[in-house]
Order: C-alpha cells, then sequence, then structure tokens
C-alpha cells in the first residue's frame, strides 16, 4: 500500500493529539477563577488542529520516501549512537580525548580514511579547545587531561 | 527625513571596530557556509546563535554578527552553484543555470566576479528598500491590537509554505508541533506546569536554540550519512578573470530589475529568495528574448538570479523587524536570536531598540561592501574551501554545534534533547514535513497565546473579536488564501521551475 509513511506518521499524530489534549483538561482550575483563556484553551485548540491534520494524512498520504535500508540505515545508526555516546563521554573523558573519537568516528563512517579521520578529529578538538578555554575563556570539561 | 538620521545613528554603532570586526568576520564566515554544500544559512545561523550567546555579545553586536552572517551566505551560495552545479543553498539554484555553463566555458573566474557585483547590487538594492519600507510599516504596525496580531501570527504560518509548497496540511501539521512544542514549561500568566511530567529541567520550556540546532544541524548529518555523499564531487577550473568594465556595465539593468524583483519576492509573504531568483531569472529571459542565449552560460543569466535573491534577502528581514514575523528560515533563526536576547520584536523595536534596528541594518550596506571585497580578491580562498570534503566538514561542523549548545548550559541533558531533535528532525524531513514552520512555531507559539489571551480579556471572553476589525479579517483572508493557492498554482509553479532547470544543457 501507498502511503505508509504518511499514514503512520497521521496514525502517531492523532495519538499525540489526543493525549495531548486531554492532558490539557486534567489541569486544576488556576486560581482566581479562568478568565477568557486558561492554560488549557491554547492547548485544546492545537490538539483539535493536530487532530484534523492527522486524520488528512491518513486519507490523503503523500507518496512514501524512500527509507534507507540495509547498509545505508546501519550507517544511520551508527553515526546516532555516536552522537549518543559523544554526549555521555563529554564530561568524563574530557572534551579533547571525547571529541576525537567522536569526530574521527562520524568522518571514518563517512567514508574518510581511518588515519585521516582520527586526525582530523584530534586537530580539530585541539583547536576548538584551544580557541574556547584560552581566547574566549569559556571552559570546556578537561576530564581525564585535567591534570596537565 | 528623520530615516537619514537614525540612519547615521545606525552607521555610529556598525563603524565601532569592535562591531566591525564582527562585521567581517560573520561575512567570512557566511560566505564559507553558504559555498559549502549541505550547510545552508538557516543551518550556518542556527549554530552560530549559541556562540554569539556564551560569547556574551552585546545585543548589537550579536545582531551584527549574524546579519553580516545572513548576507555572506546569500553571497556563497552562488559560489558552488557556477563552480560544482550545485546549489550551495536554495535561492542559489537558478544561478547553476547560466553559472555552470559560463565556468564550462572557462569563465569561471568572470562569472564568479560578475555575480559578486550582482549580489552587492541586489543586496544594495534591496537594503534601500528596507530602508524607505521598514520605518513606515513599523508605524502602520503600531495600530495592531492582539486579534489582529493573533491573525497575522496565522498568516505568517499559513504562507510559510511559500506558493511553490507542496503540501499545506504538512505545514500546518509542522507548525502546530513547533506551537506545541513550546508550550511545554510553567504557564507565563497562570503558574500551571504544563507538560512537563516534573522534569526539573523543562520547567522553564525546551530551549528553542537546542531545538533549532537539532532540527537543522544534525538533521543534516544524518542526511549525508544515509546519502553517503562524502566524498564531494568534481569541480571546474577556475581560469583567468577576464571580466571587462563594459560587460560589467552592459548588465547594470538586469541588476537594477533583478534586485528590485527580488526585493519584493522578499518583502511578500510566502515568496522568499527562491522564488525572487526565479521570478528575475525568467523576466530577465523574456525582457532579453531572443538577443541572449540563455542556459548557455550567458553572463545577464548570472546577474538576473543572483541580484534577485540578495535583493530578497533583504526583504525578508522587512516583516521581521517591522513585525517580528519572519518570512523565511533565516530569518526565523534570526528572529530566534533576538527573542534570546530578550528583545521583543515588533514595531516597538524600532523605537525602544532603535539603535539595534538601525545598526543592524547599517551593517547590512556595510557588510555588503565588505562582502564585494571579500569576494573578488579573497575568491580563491573559499574556492580552495570548497574542496573539503563534507566527510570531514559535516562531523566537524556538528562539534561546533555540541559545543555551543553544551557552553550555554554545560549540561549534558541538553545535547540528548539536541539528538532527540534531530532524529526527529530527520525522521519528518523523510516525510516531507518541513523544518521551518515548526521553528516559526517554537519561536511565536508564546508571543500567539498571549495575544489570543489579551484580546478575549479585552472582549470580556467574546471570541468573534478575532475577526471583528478589517483588518483582522483582511490577514484571515490572506492566512486563507495563503494555503488555499499553493494547491491551485503550486504544482504549475514547480513544473515551471523544474522545467527551467531541465532545459538547461548540463543537466547530467
Amino acid at each position: 500500500m501507498t502511503g505508509m509513511g504518511d499514514r503512520i506518521l497521521g496514525l502517531f499524530l492523532l495519538v499525540l493529539a489526543v493525549a495531548y489534549g486531554w492532558v490539557a483538561q486534567q489541569w486544576p482550575e488556576p486560581f482566581g477563577g479562568a478568565e477568557g483563556v486558561g492554560p488549557e484553551t491554547f492547548p485544546t485548540m492545537l490538539a483539535i488542529v493536530l487532530v484534523v491534520g492527522s486524520l488528512y494524512l491518513m486519507i490523503k498520504p503523500d507518496a512514501d520516501a524512500k527509507w534507507p535500508v540495509g547498509r545505508p540505515a546501519l550507517e544511520l545508526v551508527i553515526s546516532i549512537i555516536v552522537l549518543v555516546v559523544y554526549a555521555l563521554l563529554l564530561e568524563p573523558l574530557g572534551f579533547i580525548i571525547s571529541t576525537t573519537l567522536a569526530v574521527g568516528a562520524l568522518s571514518w563512517r563517512m567514508g574518510a580514511p581511518v588515519v585521516g579521520s582520527f586526525v582530523t578529529g584530534l586537530i580539530s578538538a585541539v583547536v576548538v579547545f584551544g580557541l574556547f578555554n584560552y581566547g574566549l575563556s569559556l571552559s570546556l570539561p578537561n576530564g581525564l587531561l585535567g591534570g596537565f | 527625513m528623520e530615516t537619514i538620521g537614525f540612519l547615521m545613528e545606525g552607521f555610529a554603532v556598525a563603524l565601532t571596530p569592535y562591531n566591525l570586526m564582527f562585521a567581517l568576520f560573520g561575512a567570512f564566515v557566511g560566505t564559507l557556509i553558504g559555498c559549502l554544500p549541505g550547510l545552508g544559512p538557516a543551518n550556518g545561523v542556527a549554530i552560530l546563535i549559541p556562540l554569539a550567546f556564551t560569547l556574551g555579545l552585546p545585543p548589537e553586536t550579536a545582531m551584527i554578527l549574524l546579519t553580516s552572517v545572513y548576507a555572506g551566505a546569500m553571497y556563497g551560495g552562488r559560489i558552488s552553484s557556477i563552480l560544482l552545479n550545485i546549489p550551495g543553498d536554495e535561492p542559489a539554484m537558478m544561478t547553476c543555470l547560466d553559472g555552470y555553463p559560463m565556468a564550462q566555458k572557462g569563465r569561471a573566474a568572470d562569472a564568479l566576479a560578475i555575480s559578486a557585483i550582482a549580489s552587492f547590487a541586489g543586496s544594495l538594492i534591496g537594503t534601500i528598500g528596507l530602508i524607505m519600507l521598514a520605518p513606515v510599516l513599523a508605524r502602520f504596525a503600531l495600530t495592531f491590537g492582539p486579534a489582529e496580531y493573533f491573525a497575522l501570527f496565522l498568516l505568517a504560518f499559513a504562507t510559510l509554505g511559500g506558493i511553490t509548497g507542496k503540501n499545506p496540511m504538512k505545514t500546518v501539521i509542522a507548525a502546530t508541533l513547533g506551537i506545541m512544542i513550546s508550550t511545554v514549561g510553567i504557564d507565563i500568566s497562570t503558574g500551571t506546569q504544563r507538560y512537563t511530567g516534573g522534569v526539573l529541567e523543562l520547567y522553564e520550556g525546551i530551549d528553542f536554540i537546542l531545538a533549532i540546532v537539532g532540527l537543522f544541524a544534525i538533521s543534516e548529518l544524518l542526511f549525508f550519512v544515509e546519502a553517503r555523499m562524502g566524498k564531494g564531487r568534481s569541480k571546474v577550473e577556475m581560469g583567468k578573470l577576464t571580466l571587462t568594465f563594459k560587460e560589467v556595465v552592459s548588465t547594470l539593468p538586469t541588476q537594477l530589475r533583478g534586485g528590485l524583483l527580488g526585493f519584493i519576492a522578499g518583502v511578500l509573504p510566502g515568496a522568499g529568495a527562491s522564488l525572487g531568483s526565479f521570478i528575475s531569472y525568467t523576466l530577465e529571459k523574456s525582457v532579453l528574448g531572443k538577443k541572449g542565449r540563455f542556459g548557455e552560460g550567458d553572463i545577464r543569466g548570472v546577474v538576473a538570479p543572483e541580484a534577485g535573491n540578495n535583493g530578497a534577502a533583504s526583504g525578508a528581514l522587512v516583516p521581521m523587524l517591522t513585525l517580528g514575523v519572519p518570512g523565511s528560515g533565516t530569518t526565523a533563526v534570526l528572529l530566534a536570536m533576538l527573542i534570546s536576547l530578550n528583545i521583543t520584536p515588533g514595531p516597538l523595536m524600532f523605537t525602544q531598540n532603535a539603535d539595534i534596528v538601525w545598526g543592524v541594518i547599517a551593517a547590512l550596506l556595510i557588510g555588503n561592501v565588505l562582502l564585494l571585497v571579500l569576494n573578488i580578491p579573497m575568491i580563491g580562498v573559499f574556492v580552495r574551501l570548497l574542496s573539503v570534503p563534507p566527510m570531514y566538514l559535516l562531523p566537524i561542523v556538528t562539534m561546533v554545534a555540541f559545543v555551543g549548545i553544551y557552553s550555554i548550559s554545560h549540561s549534558t541533558f541538553d545535547l540528548y534533547f539536541m539528538i532527540v531533535f534531530g532524529v526527529g528532525g530527520f525522521i519528518l524531513r523523510k516525510l516531507d514535513i518541513p523544518m521551518v514552520p515548526i521553528i516559526l512555531g517554537l519561536l511565536l507559539g508564546p508571543e500567539m497565546e498571549k495575544n489570543l489571551g489579551h484580546a478575549l480579556i479585552l472582549s470580556d471572553g467574546d471570541w468573534t473579536t478575532l475577526w471583528s476589525s478589517p483588518l483582522a479579517i483582511g490577514l484571515w483572508l490572506v492566512a486563507g488564501l495563503g494555503l488555499v493557492l499553493p494547491t491551485v498554482f503550486g504544482p504549475l509553479l514547480r513544473r515551471r521551475m523544474r522545467n527551467a532547470i531541465k532545459e538547461g544543457p548540463v543537466s547530467d
């Protein structure tokens, strides 16, 4: 069936809209009574608009985009993991080490030679670290290299 | 004539060595951002926002920096159009048509030079238009009440997809999602916690800067990873500069027409720079008729779209500065900077923050001169940088985005959030949900709710107040048209634009 992408998105948005609208109705009335617009008025309007939009998507979906499968999909997942791990390790390992690894890994997965990738990573990490810590005096985490 | 006085004050702000330095830096970085494929102007400005923020720049300097980047990106877009036949950004698409054939004929250096001059002319015309129109519009906008503003915001969303937009419903969905995200946090007027789930980090709402950087920068990286375009493309050799003065003079009428048309397209909601360059190219083609050799490297075919898109870039600043309602992605990002500097955009800015507004406008003029100077002798530098393949470039850009976001709050929580936005943005872009309305929703959502509230309080809860004044009705009508027209004219215009590009002899 064509338009599966839009239909699934539509379904997801419908659930989101209903949940969003329902949550809005649960808030206690603000102190001093409701005057014109309460905290729930605007979200309720948004929920209604999104319900209409999501129904439209399900009824009249556009043709499907080409979704990555196989190798490109794997590369995508790897990239996202690299980004998450980068954020995770930024403070414990320090900026220079984690950046070298992250930029290196990303470049390598995008097709650069291994050595070139990690050298690029190291150089960019050192330059940015120097620029931020000494040039702009904004401190980036030192991490393992903190003693030096 | 008070405008001249203000403008002089603006120059006084923009010409201080400190601000001039940032304008130069911005112009350089902007050109770079514009010319590198995969790093559009909105994207580039977005990445620089956190940096401008953490540097603690004074508001006028921050705005001057970002405006110069914006102007520079418009210049830079043409470089890769001419040398690689890939537009560096969307508005530079039309420049490929004659720019690349010209480069293939060994006149790359000429094409680059004349397009820099055309960009300058377009931008100058656009900025003069901005200077004349903005104060008038700002004065008019002072008569807007909350109901009119509410309708104006709707109009902005409705026309954002642009006349060439594909599916207006998707624009609506995108805008709604953006506004929904903006409602997370403590409600300003009542103090109710909304959608925070008790997570402390969410009490103040979701910082739109990290959302913007995630949606643009991270999703762009993912697109490149998926397409495996890391290697870059081959480019044409530069060749020697043989442009004559006579040739430059012969294109002057083209520059004027292009700049003016571009400016108009930029000011109008829903048109924007892409359409500006398209219109000026087509007009030039029909004006010159058989006298031109369009598509085969006619010099005027390079001048017209470049004058057009730079004129449009300045034109797009008009609604952003006077009404606080941007009409394009990049001006939306500029608006984000204004809001995070605690400046309320809108007509009052012209009286309360006159130094910023006029400083920015003066900086635009100065930036253009700088850009012209940068772009003719230093073109070689940019051309060399163009050969940095995306596989090295994009990871570094991503890293800079990480650093920027991290340095705002020193919390890794924000980084995870940014990644979530990036992945979400990637999926939504895959599904043809546009990013710009999401961002505009994030930015304008709180203002919209505030104006709705004010309007209803003034009218004692009577909802008809939203469409009771003639002005408000007019705005509602235009908003309606903005949604309906693209379904009628959109396919037609898009086909024309595509045909124009296909006609080019180099569609390989």
